[in-house]
């Protein structure tokens, strides 16, 4: 048990085409059989530690190497890459783009194919890992039809060799929405009770890793490691606040109910936490204040499906009699699993798709009688990736561009164009090339893009995907400004859990295409039945609420209210 | 995705479907060389049977298919042989030896028998070679296609391109009518009936930046996974789709093998054995008939330079 398998000794790393190193001093080893967190946020250096082990450094990425990191006592710089993938399997971030066959089997066989392998040995290998991932009824699909959950589950698959025995997961939940990430964890875990396999995850997202149990958290922060810990004594540290992570939901309420952290113990699982008798007390008399009624909104209606049918194929409806309506300055959850519906509804919105029955009204108006064009001026859509939308060289004439298409004046372009770059924070960058800037930076130009249109309501296609905590925290921020300044509605169509529990008085939820809930924020996500039903994951103040004997909405409310007033202080 | 486009991502339940790639690819290749070589309407129409039939063999969804033999009667049917007609009305003399005209416009517009035959001959061969092409998209996925040009000894690495290239398409399709639809939304009109041509192949142009910025990063990602799963480290390669040979692939090899001898032979036998004074054979022309002119004097626009 105690072999170490890999070790860093005084290791550096700089990449050829950057100016200062992305890694300093590591020293680190893991023994055989461990499962070990590597936790940080974006550019901490973590995604480039995984890779020093799996080879990609020095092979594919160029650089300098200083001091020394051995996977199975071979000095990785002397091997190549394709020794290492014998020995380390890596299942990259981008389950889509790493899946290269164009078939379950034949993906999984991609491996072996490269290895020549005849194909009467492959056939069994590809059926028992497809096996192992729960996957063997599909080694004839292909990726078209496959979700992404699935196509994580054929990445797994594929690095099953059968000489892997370090098993390395990049960022394994960012494209995942939360069901299937739980399903990911659960799944990662089994491989690690293999005591062969040892088992290294990348993440930023502590609370979904923490679903299982983890041995060890080496916490990293600008190319060092900072903590070298048990997850329960990272959790009892403030290291997580000092460094940019999201500490779980539960233990941000323990704090706010005044509980002393370090008293209890299990603290990395919410469901054999064990409360010291003060906490729980505290907790329970936290939780059991009234909640303030909450004021009714009455602002004038902006949007309304009435009996809204739709199918892009005919015969099946991919909505079904959907009727919902959205007063303006609300903030809303558009929450569902993937292929729920709720991307449509948006399309629907905005004119791109039109309803087969029932119909859309945009302030007031049938949206049967406004263009894509005109809706438009109404309606913003962000999509989720901003590199799909900047279309200009430079932030002001990106910002510029909507209005300049619509053959606005000179003056009126400058006017609108610098309150939107204000509004967003860019106006000192507004010379600056897109490609220059960060991924948060663009999200906030292709929103201010939208933004010189005046539009009503501004839709958010999953915000919070590919950002870590501090990123995120940014955007909800300035989001959050543009509907209390500008009275903007906003729309956020999600699947993360704690980003509508956070940002939005209300949720609509979708599951098979029927709208199965719309209501107040904290009684959806209390309601077990709906979650359930829209595959979705309860956060763990449910969980909490559970082990206290308190009724679940009493307690999200609760949470919801005190967050919300503690962030007005600030 | 299946049966939208003609190409399949799914084997099908046919023989020919479940026959191994590698034999696909040897059959293409032997009816391609076949149909190339002859211009001799007596061995081209048995030839062009068999792609027919192998496509209705394969029950097909055939509202693609008749578009796109629709296409091609009406290009290179219709609009090639008006075309011909007006440049070479006597190309008919060149390649089947004879001159018997059945119909005179004028001068230089006349229609003689032998270019009608002419006309037909190479109608059929293209018609036989389109369709050998269409046979061999509906019955080979693109893997298969990958590990079938690999067993032509094609160095790997461009085998799977073509592999890669089918596995992206689909994707880069959907980004960019994401892209389109988000452009629509800020106000572009891509509208036939508001927009100008102009106007509209200058957004489509635009389109294209955020498309290619944003497919760069997926060919990073896919080169990483690559690498990472060991590609690339030895100098041969086997497929998992090229599957066990069937009855129907060793029957289809044995055919083949003669197949291939008696094209051999074929092209040996009229190029060098017992050739033909012209081009191709025609039933109305008799042998000693023949007149066998120069290609350069049935073009009537080279007069004008002597």
């Amino acid at each position: 048990m105690e072999e170490t398998v890999i070790r860093f000794e005084n290791f550096g790393f700089q990449y050829k085409v950057q100016q200062t190193p992305t890694l300093y001093d590591i020293n680190l080893s893991i023994r055989k059989g461990e499962k070990v967190l590597i936790l940080g946020s974006s550019g901490s250096g973590k995604s480039t530690l995984a890779n020093c082990i799996n080879g990609l450094i020095p092979f594919s990425n160029e650089g300098t190497i200083t001091g020394s990191v051995t996977v199975n006592g071979l000095e990785t710089r002397s091997v190549s890459i394709h020794e290492l993938s014998k020995m380390v399997g890596t299942v990259l971030q981008d389950s889509d783009a790493q899946f290269v066959g164009l078939s379950v089997g034949e993906d999984i066989a991609f491996a072996m194919e490269n290895e020549a392998t005849p194909r009467s040995e492959m056939v069994p290998i590809v059926y028992r890992h497809a096996s192992v991932v729960g996957m063997q009824d599909f080694i004839g699909a292909v990726p078209f039809d496959l979700s992404g959950g699935q196509k994580q589950k054929v990445a797994i698959a594929g690095v099953l060799g059968s000489d892997v025995s370090i098993l390395i997961f990049d960022e394994p939940l960012a494209s995942l929405d939360p069901q299937m990430g739980q399903t990911a964890v659960e799944l990662i875990d089994n491989l690690s009770q293999n005591d062969e396999h040892t088992v290294i995850i990348i993440e930023h997202r502590l609370e979904d890793v923490l679903h299982r149990r983890v041995d060890r958290v080496i916490l990293m922060s600008e190319g060092r490691i900072v903590s070298d810990s048990t997850p329960d004594e990272l959790l009892q540290s403030t290291l997580l606040l000092d460094y940019g992570i999201r500490e779980p939901l539960y233990i941000t309420a323990m704090k706010y109910a005044g509980c002393s952290i370090p008293d209890n113990s299990n603290l990395c699982d919410i469901h054999c936490i064990e409360f010291s008798q003060d906490n729980r007390k505290k907790l329970i008399e936290f939780f059991s204040g009234n909640p303030s009624v909450s004021k009714a909104s009455a602002g004038e209606e902006v949007i309304r499906f009435e009996n809204v049918d739709f199918a892009y194929d005919e015969g099946v409806n991919v909505l079904n009699d959907v009727s919902f309506s959205i007063q303006k300055g609300e903030r809303i959850a558009v929450i569902g699993k993937n292929g729920a519906g709720k991307s449509t509804a948006a399309k629907l919105i905005c004119g791109i798709a039109r309803p087969q029955k029932g119909s859309v009204h945009i302030g007031g108006t049938n949206a049967k009688q406004l263009s894509v064009k005109e809706i438009g001026e109404h309606v913003g859509y962000v999509m989720q990736n901003p590199n799909q939308m900047i279309l200009k060289d430079t932030i002001k004439k990106e910002v510029e561009f909507a209005l300049s298409i619509r053959g606005f004046g000179a003056e009126e372009i400058r006017r609108r164009a610098t309150i939107a770059l204000n509004a967003c924070s860019l106006y000192s960058m507004r010379n600056w090339p897109v490609d220059t800037v960060s991924y948060g930076q663009k999200k906030r130009i292709t929103v201010a893009s939208i933004l010189v249109l005046h539009p009503d309501v501004l839709i958010l296609d999953e915000p919070s995907a590919g950002q870590d905590y501090k990123s995120y925290m940014e955007i909800m921020h300035f989001i959050e400004i543009l509907n209390r300044e500008y009275g903007i509605t906003i729309l956020f169509i999600t699947h993360d859990m704690h980003l509508a529990l956070e940002n939005t008085d209300r949720a609509i939820v979708f599951a098979d295409g029927r709208l199965i809930a719309d209501d107040r924020v904290s009684s959806v996500l209390a309601n077990d039945s709906v979650i359930q039903q829209a595959n979705l994951k309860q956060t763990s103040l449910y969980t909490l609420a559970l082990r206290l004997d308190l009724p679940p909405e009493q307690v999200i409310w609760r949470f919801i209210e005190h967050e919300r007033a503690v962030k007005a202080d600030e | 995705m299946n049966n939208k486009l003609v190409i399949n991502f799914i084997p099908g339940k046919t023989t020919l479907h479940k026959m191994a790639g590698s034999t696909k690819v040897l059959l293409f290749v032997l009816f391609t060389i076949a149909i190339i070589a002859t211009f001799d309407m007596r061995v081209l129409l048995p030839l062009m049977v068999v792609p027919f039939a192998a496509i209705v063999s394969m029950k097909p969804n055939y509202k693609p298919l008749i578009f796109l033999f629709a296409f091609m009667i009406v290009t290179v049917g219709i609009i090639g042989t008006v075309m011909l007609l007006v440049v070479s009305p006597d190309v008919g003399l060149t390649h089947v030896g004879s001159h018997t005209e059945i119909l005179q416009v004028s001068d230089r517009l006349y229609v003689t028998s032998e270019t009608l035959w002419y006309v037909l001959v190479t109608f059929t061969k293209r018609i036989a070679s389109f369709a050998t092409v269409i046979a061999f998209v509906l019955m080979t996925t693109p893997s298969e296609f990958a590990s079938g040009l690999s067993f032509l000894r094609l160095p790997y690495k461009v085998c799977i391109i073509v592999s890669l290239a089918y596995r992206t398409i689909p994707d880069i399709a959907r980004r960019f009518i994401d892209i389109r639809n988000s452009m629509q939304m800020r106000g572009v009109e891509l509208n036939s009936k508001r927009t100008s041509l102009g106007k509209r192949l200058k957004y489509t142009g635009a389109m294209l930046v955020p498309l290619i910025i944003s497919s760069f990063g997926k060919v990073e990602t896919i080169a990483n996974a690559m690498d990472l799963r060991g590609f690339g480290r030895l100098k041969k390669r086997t497929w998992y789709a090229e599957h066990e040979l069937t009855r129907a692939d060793r029957i289809a090899r044995a055919f083949s093998a003669v197949f291939a001898a008696a094209i051999l032979f074929y092209i040996l036998y009229t190029k060098f054995l017992n050739p033909y004074p012209v081009t191709m054979w025609c039933p109305f022309v008799k042998l000693e008939n023949i007149t066998k002119v120069n290609v350069f004097d049935t073009l009537f626009f080279l007069k004008w330079f002597r």
